[in-house]
């Protein structure tokens, strides 16, 4: 063998084991295209149950700091945006545009069938924790300690909204109202760490705390929704769920519940900047039923462009729609341009009149 | 010249692919649209099990006898005190060794550049695994095939292009039993690629519905494989290679 054949045998052997290594690893263990999703995800999920059936994500500094969004801002009411932001950070000392830099949101509705499912809101940012915590005592919340954290509880809760003036009695309407007591699950807010907040139902803010302090199975160690969550890299809106556990939990009747496609996880990611670019995916419990799904949405698409066929500014949109996924998976594409949001914006907008002379 | 374009091409195309996805959207085929598993699963099929894998083994499979006559050096590989069958069965070794080594690396670096557009290098493993399997057995067959022609006509060259572009290409769309009498027929139902729903080239796939099973496809394409060695053996064996003065 010469010294040239020796080194293209070595060569070729070790891409192929490279190769096939890589791809073995990725496969038992998870291939990281980023830091933030080398865990799978925000590290906020360590915090949320294993249990929970939706997830949902936003990178709000990302966000609002987007293109479409700043037009959002000039275009559609600025003052009353700005009034409303400015009210919410007097009660709150939360600047909405750059103190909230990530949130991440879930929905547990594997609690018992009594009880309506629990939610919990994590916020990563800068917070004022003794104007939020005041604020609430205002309100009539209390404050619990639960494992050495500072627990606000408010039972039959419901927070002020910005715009409501608490101080008119003579309004009762916009008095903050009593919610009856039916719903057990009280409203908490709890400060977990230096900047990260969660507030939702007592229960699940209760298990944040627990998982914080001692860890134990959370959406972390949750692989198959972990393995889903790696799908919606790219994104900085997302959300994830399981829509068989959701079907189950609604109780809907067979009929009903007989219509709907079986589907098992569903989830949507989203990239605000410029324009809206979004994909709606879903997977089926099985290739036939993905096909048949697949057929319902390319015919839903079909009469979507045949009615836009005469509205120029929705044909873009439409036309934008793809339609794609193999196997079980149903994915639909769409990428919204900002000229659609100018397009719906001026529809909103009444015409302003011309000044007479 | 020839084995680098065969074995590069594909890789300079993926990077192309690649390069292209990363600032523009993959074209859409009749709505339904491409992601990177789905083009893995194109290139694969189309580049290399229709294409290069014949053409390794019809160059280099007639090769492996022609090549020693025409360059009349067969005498001396037959004056040794070796059979010729086993003189071929050594020849056939080699040419496989030495284009799994050449395809395979190949495929493993299209995969790493495609799959990631839309896809997930993890989840598609397995398909990766599949489809290096599926082409070391088809350079395995059609190198036992073209061995055999190489060994047993005269103008191998010409029958071996005819054989793989012609009736192989051809016998795939006609209905009935022909198609079990060509080597695409078995390595295509080792492992079908899901395509994009409703795209043309599902359309046009839509022919090869009619597929054995993997193990049934398995035996077959071994039977091939040893038969077409034993007869190409029993060729060698028996006959008289008179060189063109």
């Amino acid at each position: 063998m010469t010294v040239r054949t020796r080194y293209f045998v070595i060569v070729s052997l070790l891409v192929i084991v490279v190769g096939l290594g890589t791809g073995l690893v990725a496969y038992y263990v998870g291939f990281p295209t980023s830091a933030f999703f080398s865990r799978g995800g925000p590290e906020e999920l360590r915090y949320l149950p294993g249990s929970a059936s939706v997830i949902a994500y936003a990178d709000v500094r990302e966000v609002m700091a987007s293109e479409l969004r700043q037009r959002f801002r000039k275009s559609l009411a600025p003052d009353a945006q700005e009034n409303g932001q400015r009210e919410f950070r007097n009660l709150t000392g939360i600047n909405i545009e750059t103190d909230i830099e990530r949130v991440v949101a879930c929905f547990d509705s594997t609690v018992d069938g009594s009880t309506p499912g629990a939610g919990l809101v994590l916020a990563r940012g800068t917070f004022d924790e003794g104007k939020i915590e005041a604020l609430m005592r205002e309100h009539g919340a209390r404050v619990e300690s639960y494992k050495n954290k500072r627990l606000i509880v408010g039972d039959h809760f419901i927070p002020p909204l910005p715009g409501i003036q608490n101080n008119d009695a003579n309004d009762p309407t916009l008095k903050p109202q009593l919610v009856p007591p039916q719903n057990s699950n009280s409203f908490s807010l709890a400060f977990i760490e230096t900047g990260l907040v969660a507030l939702g139902s007592n229960g699940l803010v209760q298990h944040a705390i627990d998982l914080h302090a001692g860890g134990g199975g959370s959406a972390a160690t949750n692989e198959e929704l972990v393995s889903q969550i790696r799908t919606l890299e790219g994104g900085n809106v997302w959300a994830v769920g399981r829509m068989d556990v959701l079907r189950a939990r609604a109780k809907l009747p067979d009929i009903v519940a007989n219509q709907l496609p079986p589907i098992t996880w569903f989830s949507v990611r989203g990239r605000i900047d410029g324009g809206l670019q979004a994909v709606l995916s879903a997977e089926a419990s099985d290739d036939e039923s993905a096909k048949n799904l697949r057929d319902v949405v390319r015919g839903f698409l079909a009469l979507a462009k045949l009615q836009t066929s005469s509205k120029p500014e929705f044909q873009r949109f439409v036309q934008s729609l793809e339609l794609s996924g193999t196997g079980r998976t149903v994915s639909l594409a769409v990428e919204v341009p900002s000229q659609v949001f100018d397009a719906l914006g001026a529809i909103a907008s009444p015409p302003r009149p011309r000044p007479q002379p | 010249m020839l084995l680098g374009l065969l074995v590069g091409a594909p890789v300079i195309l993926a990077g192309a692919v690649r390069l292209f996805a990363a600032t523009n959207r993959l074209p859409v085929i009749n709505g339904a649209g491409l992601s990177g598993p789905t083009l893995f699963g194109i290139l694969i099929w189309l580049l290399f099990v229709r294409f290069i894998v014949p053409v390794l083994g019809v160059f280099y499979g007639t090769a492996l006898i022609a090549d020693e006559v025409d360059d009349k050096t067969v005498t001396y590989l037959f004056t040794r005190p070796v059979r010729r069958a086993s003189i071929l069965l050594g020849k056939y070794f080699a040419y496989l060794a030495c284009v799994v080594l050449l395809v395979l690396p190949s495929v493993v670096l299209v995969y790493f550049l495609v799959v990631p557009i839309g896809g997930s290098v993890g989840q598609s493993f397995p398909s990766l695994a599949a489809d290096l399997g599926m082409l070391a057995i088809g350079l395995a067959a059609y190198g036992a095939v073209f061995a055999f022609v190489g060994a047993r006509l005269k103008r191998p060259l010409i029958v071996g292009l005819v054989f793989a572009f012609g009736w192989e290409s051809t016998v795939l769309l006609i209905p009935g039993y022909l198609k079990r009498l060509s080597v695409a027929y078995y390595l295509q139902a080792l492992v079908p690629h899901a395509m994009p729903q409703d795209s043309t080239l599902n359309v046009l796939l839509q022919a090869f519905q009619d597929q054995p099973s993997v193990p049934a496809s398995l035996i077959y394409l071994s039977v091939i494989i040893g038969a077409a060695l034993w007869l190409a053996g029993r060729a060698v064996e028996g006959r008289e290679y008179v060189l063109e003065q």
